[in-house]
């Protein structure tokens, strides 16, 4: 019962919220969705954070190894996604938001999902938390009720629900060939046929979707675009890592005996999705199309790390994962506040921050290069362990793409840099006014993606848990 | 008899597969998730039916999964409400205002 605590903490948040909502006297109560959602999500970090491991259900729901770290990334993502979302239901800016409570209720209840996710352990409930997951994810991003934004999430909702009904084929596909719904069982049993790459296929095609690999990305420039920005972050960062828990299940537990095989179509992936998102991303002018771009292109590098055959590989991954969430929702933190004080979403409605808000075009700076992987910041660090796990496994090739496009993404990087430090100032920029919370998200943002790279222990931690989550798995060539 | 159903439930699938790539109008493109959705169901019963009878799992996924088809639809419906009562049709190659 223990085990469920973290889970059940963030759904009965959402359940008060929406039932104070219906009763509450005062009609603008989101101070009150804001608080009491970030109160359930901390007690939630808190529990997964001090929970232990074990099973429950007749072992179709279980906590063990690296799952810890996939929840934190959820509970820590939405955290600083909603200290920055509070005070875009009070702006003037025309994205404003309204409902605040059905807005963090939707929220709670796609993070449950995800967490959910993470530690099913059968077909049934992997698809049920997927789409509980999935579906509020696609009302939020209507949010705002424009034509655009109402777009962007049609053409979201139709890829979505496409790529799930591919997963879903392909989820049959497995249960037909092997007659077991439980992950575990199913891998042992598979063996190679044609059927079982066509339902591979299947997967990988569904996994795509969420992880914004390269043919299945079409969805996430238009969406991210057209979302509300914190809605933007959300999926770019929460999202992002449900699909990659998502793979890390079927990866690991279905085709654990087949993992080898893999690895050229992995490796054929990441260099497409990384390049497409480098080269596009050159000529964004929109700041939150930017972001899209940059952000499809991280999720290339992230799946470097499946190329790998020992426990650094896995670790490394979720390593990336943590660093590339704190980064990027540090910079969509600067991001949300420019565009809802500015009502401006073109990267050249940025020119001059350094000269009205230095600390906030400091800690922008911050982000973007540690998105680029500089040196002492923690980007690089995650960077580099993933570089070294494609180049162990000799793809040396998939190695020099990934370096090159580093390259190419510190030249976009640093044409939002020098709109900042270098163009004069913005004459049409209005006045700032920032909250505390606000402050609060930005300050534990821009700490974490500084010091993750410097603390050693951290990166320990998340190896030593791999080490013990791969030994009660048995996969092919995994040491 | 488990081939004739699997064929079946491959014509479904290609069926929205088709329908997807060349529907212009988004209620029929619902149409043809919901078709590839029900193949798969299919898939699920059929092989619970034929290869593993000792369990239910394969029935039981089918009843979840057509609820969730049931809930991505009716999220589908209400954007595309909101959509329509703006543009006044519902044409998915009308919808381009978001650009490069």
């Amino acid at each position: 019962m223990n085990i469920f605590l973290p889970e059940l903490t963030v759904l009965a948040t959402g359940l008060i919220v929406l039932i104070y909502d219906l009763f509450a006297i005062k009609k603008d109560n989101s101070k009150f969705s804001t608080y009491f959602s970030l109160l359930g999500l901390i007690l939630a970090f808190v529990l997964v954070a001090l929970g232990d491991s074990g099973q429950a259900l007749g072992g179709r729901f279980a906590v063990e190894g690296i799952e810890p770290w996939f929840k934190l990334i959820f509970l820590g993502s939405s955290i600083l996604t909603l200290t920055f979302t509070a005070e875009t239901f009070t702006s003037k800016a025309q994205e404003k938001l309204n409902h605040p409570a059905e807005f963090h209720t939707m929220m709670l209840f796609s993070i449950t999902g995800m967490m959910f996710l993470v530690s099913s352990r059968d077909l049934i409930s992997l698809y049920v938390s997927l789409e509980l997951a999935t579906i509020p994810l696609f009302l939020l991003a209507a949010w705002t009720k424009n034509i655009r934004s109402g777009e962007g999430s049609l053409k979201y909702l139709l890829s979505g629900a496409l790529a799930s009904a591919i997963l879903l084929y392909g989820f049959g596909l497995l249960y037909g060939l092997t007659g077991e719904m439980s992950l575990a069982q199913i891998g042992p049993k598979l063996t190679a046929n044609p059927a079982l790459w066509l339902a591979a296929g299947m997967v990988l095609a569904g996994v795509g979707f969420k992880l914004t690999l390269f043919p299945f990305h079409m969805w996430a420039p238009d969406t991210y675009e057209s979302a509300p920005t914190s809605i933007t972050a959300f999926l770019s960062v929460a999202s992002k890592a449900a699909g990659l828990a998502l793979f890390f299940q079927l990866y690991y537990r279905v085709f654990s005996t087949h993992t080898l095989s893999f690895q050229f179509i992995i490796s054929l992936f990441a260099a497409a999705t990384m390049t497409l998102g480098n080269v596009v991303a050159i000529k964004q002018k929109n700041i939150k199309r930017f972001m899209a771009y940059s952000a499809i292109s991280q999720a290339g590098y992230l799946m470097m790390g499946f190329l790998g055959t020992s426990h650094e590989s896995t670790a490394s991954i979720i390593f990336y994962l943590l660093v590339y969430a704190l980064t990027n929702l540090t910079a969509f933190a600067v991001i949300v506040h420019h565009t809802h004080n500015q009502d401006d979403e073109s990267i050249e409605g940025l020119r001059g921050l350094s000269l009205s808000h230095p600390i906030l075009a400091l800690i922008f700076m911050i982000a973007l290069f540690g998105l680029a992987g500089i040196p002492p910041l923690s980007g690089f660090v995650g960077k580099f362990f993933l570089f070294s796990v494609a180049a162990k496994s000799g793809y040396y090739w998939l190695v020099t793409i990934a370096a090159l496009n580093s390259t190419v993404s510190l030249y976009y990087y640093l044409r939002i840099i020098r709109q900042m430090y270098i163009e004069p100032l913005n004459p049409q920029e209005h006045p700032m006014k920032s909250s505390g919370l606000f402050k609060m998200g930005l300050g534990i943002g821009v700490l974490g993606s500084v010091v993750c790279g410097l603390i050693p222990m951290i990166y320990e931690h998340i190896d030593t848990n791999t080490i013990e989550w791969l030994s009660t798995l048995h996969v092919l060539g995994m040491k | 008899m488990l081939r004739q159903i699997v064929l079946l439930s491959l014509f479904l699938f290609s069926t929205g597969l088709y329908g997807i790539l060349t529907r212009r109008s988004s209620v029929g493109l619902f149409i043809a998730i919901e078709m590839m959705i029900n193949a798969a169901i299919i898939n699920f019963v059929a092989f619970n039916r034929f290869l593993a009878p000792s369990h239910i799992d394969g029935q039981v996924m089918g009843i979840f999964a057509m609820a969730l088809a049931a809930a991505e639809v009716l999220v589908g419906m209400a954007i595309l409400v909101m959509l329509f009562r703006q543009r006044k049709n519902t044409d998915i190659q009308s919808m381009n205002s978001l650009k490069h």
